[in-house]
């Protein structure tokens, strides 16, 4: 049944693939890793991480190709990887704007279209300011008499919704200021335009050791290894818990033996020293290893806080 | 001063091995190359050769990765100078100034100025990069949105400037580039418009438009004007194709001017290079004693701009070398390289991996002396290579646009966005109406709005942050007295036009 309707769906679109090569011997052939964002991104450093890390450590013997299929925000490698229907030899890299592109356009193809495969990890969300600003600690900024100016990248991005979160949470109202890309906002901070910033820690965490910024709060459930002595917002009394994911995802209707072989894959390398050190760690990654159904449903999660948000600011209906 | 030498020193103790040098050479014949493909940039470049370089140690790799990078800043005058073709928006003006002077036969020339102007920029950039990067990174971030959108619109002013004959023409294709710029993704609120089809999310592609408004523009003119460049005998003498004394002369104080007006400008993110290339080229024509050459082939408006244009790639480097913050696309890239080579970008990279940050401006600086070499030896074979293929240049031309249209995100999308507006840019030519205003339009209106948004939103409402920062304050000075220049200068001349009637 299964097999008729990827046929159906592979034939509407008008491209004669899938059905025969889903055999049980997978993979017939190497695997693409599909990266939605030009050489250089984060999408491309990622991809092509794994595959050199997937390849030395000899965790699969299949061949694997990175392409870049850049453009419209990750909907050009949608499109590409939902003609691939029912092939289990694609693997693509999303991350927020594999919900966020859907919501705000009419593609016509959601998460749901795909085959998630697994969280591979996590960029948690911290409050940093100018260490040599007026404000040392979250009670400061709660406590502050006019209102403050927050940037951070984008509008509706995770740091947005972090800032909007935390401005209900406080009772206080923020100035979200959006900005095009992490460089942007650090130099504003460093520069004290702004107040204080959301930012993943990657672009932040010289600044800290420089003595230039100081991170106040995290927002995952626990601390994490990376900074020991910084307190989540929970622990402080806002109960902020969001991160932006870094996962992969198959084609939809793929064979089970290819989406256990995937999940085998990135399973295996999530628990490779040679992941930790040489992505995560480097690129300020939070490890959060995330497979099949519990993806799944992470992402339904995700879909619903966006979708709010974005009603909410009136991008979308 | 010394410190900084010192450290340079060592920096070429680490590069100067044979395997290096060797590395650093093909890396600028590469960019070279790679810069005069239409569609193909900086970006392009240096991402094509990520592969190559982590398999390499890092000072090898880090040489590579910049040695393309000024390589594609020379590389992208050939095509504008040879087939009226930019590569990238820096190299716009170039083409302005540079394929006249082919037409007129004189491209051996074209290509010898531009050739020592960018390198005279690149120097000048590397010089102030050595002794004075720490220095104007710490001033370059009290520079925010207010300045940005001003200086966006002080770009966005020479307009008044490259407008030829009909300033209303200009205008009105400067406000269809406006409308033709918001599509796609708007960052600040988070709307999209116009995306017809997903490939509009991110709007169009501007290099795409740049290669269809000139390049196929231009083909489709000359088919129906029957245009032939004067190519003369083929002659392989170098001594024909290098400037002689009175064109250097003409040419030095407009290359020392740019090579300043791009490294202070090429410092700030966004559109560094573009802004700096235009401000030189509008510059030189306020200064120059015969304004009325420029569009035919002016020395001074190819020399200031194309110097202006190399001296922006170590300026901005500075940033991203500082700070961690990339200043371009290019650096963008280079920042990511960065990463893998498990080096951390930041305040601290020149404390942590200093030695590996000096190494790689030392090969910057052997990669500008080679490159400067090599494309004065190969004028003559660009020139006879033309010559070559002169009978099928419409052809070769085409296939070039359509191929660097490819090359921008491989897919055919882009391919239409080039041949839709080639077929604009032949009835701009053939209707008088200015390309330039049009891309300048296109690049800058976008940031411009954007900064704009974002000033009025750290105001929190209040329209004095434009006049409450000294910075911001000067160059609104700037843009009016521009606008004022232009338009009572343009009235003069009217007036002494009509008064023998």
């Amino acid at each position: 049944m299964q097999k008729t309707t990827s046929l159906i769906t592979a034939g509407l679109l008008g491209l004669a693939l899938a059905g025969p090569a889903m055999a049980q011997d997978f993979p017939t052939r190497g695997i693409e890793f599909v990266a939605g964002y030009g050489p250089g991104g984060g999408h491309d450093t990622m991809l092509r991480a794994m595959a050199k890390i997937i390849q030395d450590e000899r965790i699969v013997d299949a061949p694997i190709n990175v392409v870049n299929k850049p453009g419209g925000s990750s909907a050009v490698s949608m499109g590409y990887l939902n003609g691939h229907s029912g092939d289990g030899h694609y693997l693509m890299s999303i991350t927020s704007s594999h919900i966020t592109t859907p919501l705000t356009t009419n593609i016509g193809l959601t998460f749901e279209d795909f085959t998630p495969i697994a969280r591979l990890g996590i960029d948690p969300q911290l409050l940093v300011v100018n260490a040599r600003g007026p404000f040392q600690s979250l009670a400061d900024i709660v406590a502050a008499d006019r209102v403050l100016n927050v940037g951070g990248t984008g509008t509706a991005t995770i740091e947005h919704i972090v800032a909007i979160q935390l401005g209900e949470a406080t009772g206080n109202s923020f100035n979200y200021i959006p900005f095009q890309g992490d460089g942007e906002v650090v130099t504003a901070l460093l520069s004290n335009q702004l107040d204080f910033i959301i930012t993943n820690p990657g672009p932040a965490v010289d600044f800290f050791e420089a003595g230039h910024f100081k991170a106040l709060a995290i927002s995952t459930e626990a601390r994490i290894d990376a900074f020991p002595d910084l307190p989540t917002f929970q622990e402080q009394g806002y109960d902020i818990t969001l991160s932006l994911y870094r996962g992969v995802t198959a084609a939809a209707d793929i064979s089970d033996a290819a989406r256990t072989y995937l999940t085998d894959m990135v399973e295996r390398l999530s628990q490779s020293d040679a992941w930790r050190t040489d992505y995560l760690e480097r690129n300020s990654v939070v490890p959060g290893f995330l497979a099949g159904d519990d993806f799944s449903a992470y992402l339904a999660r995700t879909n619903e806080v966006y979708r709010a948000t974005l009603t909410d600011l009136g991008v979308i209906d | 001063m010394v410190d900084m030498l010192a450290d340079l020193s060592g920096g070429f103790a680490g590069v100067l091995t044979p395997e290096n040098l060797i590395i650093i050479f093909v890396a600028g014949m590469i960019g070279t190359l790679v810069g005069a493909l239409p569609g193909l940039g900086p970006s392009a470049g240096i991402a094509l050769m990520l592969p190559l370089a982590f398999g390499m140690p890092t000072v090898s790799g880090l040489c590579l990765l910049t040695g393309v990078y000024m390589g594609t800043m020379y590389g992208g005058r050939i095509t504008s100078i040879l087939i009226n073709t930019p590569g990238d928006a820096p190299a716009i003006i170039t083409a302005l100034e540079g394929y006249p002077l082919m037409k007129q036969g004189r491209g051996g020339l074209a290509l010898g100025i531009s050739a020592i102007s960018s390198f005279v920029g690149g120097l000048f950039g590397l010089v102030v990069l050595v002794f004075f990067a720490p220095m104007i990174a710490s001033y370059a971030i009290f520079l925010g949105a207010p300045e940005y959108f001003l200086l966006m619109l002080l770009g966005l002013s020479t307009i008044v400037l490259l407008a030829g004959a009909d300033l209303l023409k200009a205008l009105l294709t400067a406000c269809v580039g406006v409308l033709v710029s918001t599509f796609g993704s708007d960052y600040i609120s988070g709307h999209i418009r116009f995306a017809f089809v997903p490939e509009l999310i991110e709007g169009i592609d501007f290099v795409a438009i740049i290669i269809g408004l000139y390049g196929l523009g231009e083909v489709l003119y000359n088919l129906e004007h029957r245009v032939v460049l004067k190519l003369g005998k083929p002659s392989f003498n170098l001594r024909e194709y290098i400037p002689g004394g009175r064109d250097l002369r003409e040419a030095a104080g407009p290359t020392v001017r740019g090579s300043v007006l791009g490294t202070v400008i090429g410092v700030l993110p966004g559109a560094g290079a573009t802004v700096a290339t235009f401000l030189a080229y509008a510059l030189e024509r306020r200064l120059s004693t015969r304004p009325e050459r420029f569009g035919h082939g002016a020395l001074p408006g190819l020399a200031g701009p194309e110097a202006s244009n190399n001296a922006s790639v170590p300026g901005a480097l500075i940033p991203l070398i500082t700070l961690g913050i990339p200043g371009s696309g290019g650096t963008a890239i280079m920042l990511g390289a960065l990463i893998m080579f498990g080096l951390q970008p930041g305040p601290l990279l020149m404390i942590k991996s200093g030695d590996i940050v000096w190494a790689m401006i030392a090969g910057l600086i052997l990669a500008n002396l080679f490159l400067f070499l090599s494309n004065i030896l190969l004028i003559p074979v660009f020139i006879n290579l033309l010559r070559l293929i002169q009978g099928h240049l419409a052809g070769v031309v085409v296939a070039l646009c359509l191929v660097g249209a490819f090359s921008l995100s491989y897919n055919t999308f882009n391919i239409w966005v080039a041949l839709v507006f080639g077929v604009i840019g032949y009835l701009m030519k053939k209707n008088d109406y200015p390309t330039g205003p049009f891309i300048l339009a296109v690049v800058l209106a976008p940031l411009a709005e954007n900064y704009f948004r974002q000033s009025i939103m750290l105001g929190q409402g209040d329209w004095s942050i434009f006049i409450e920062r000294p910075i911001a304050l000067t160059l609104l000075i700037m843009i009016l007295a521009v606008f004022t220049i232009g338009i009572i200068g343009k009235q003069v001349v009217r007036r002494r036009q009509t008064r023998p009637h």
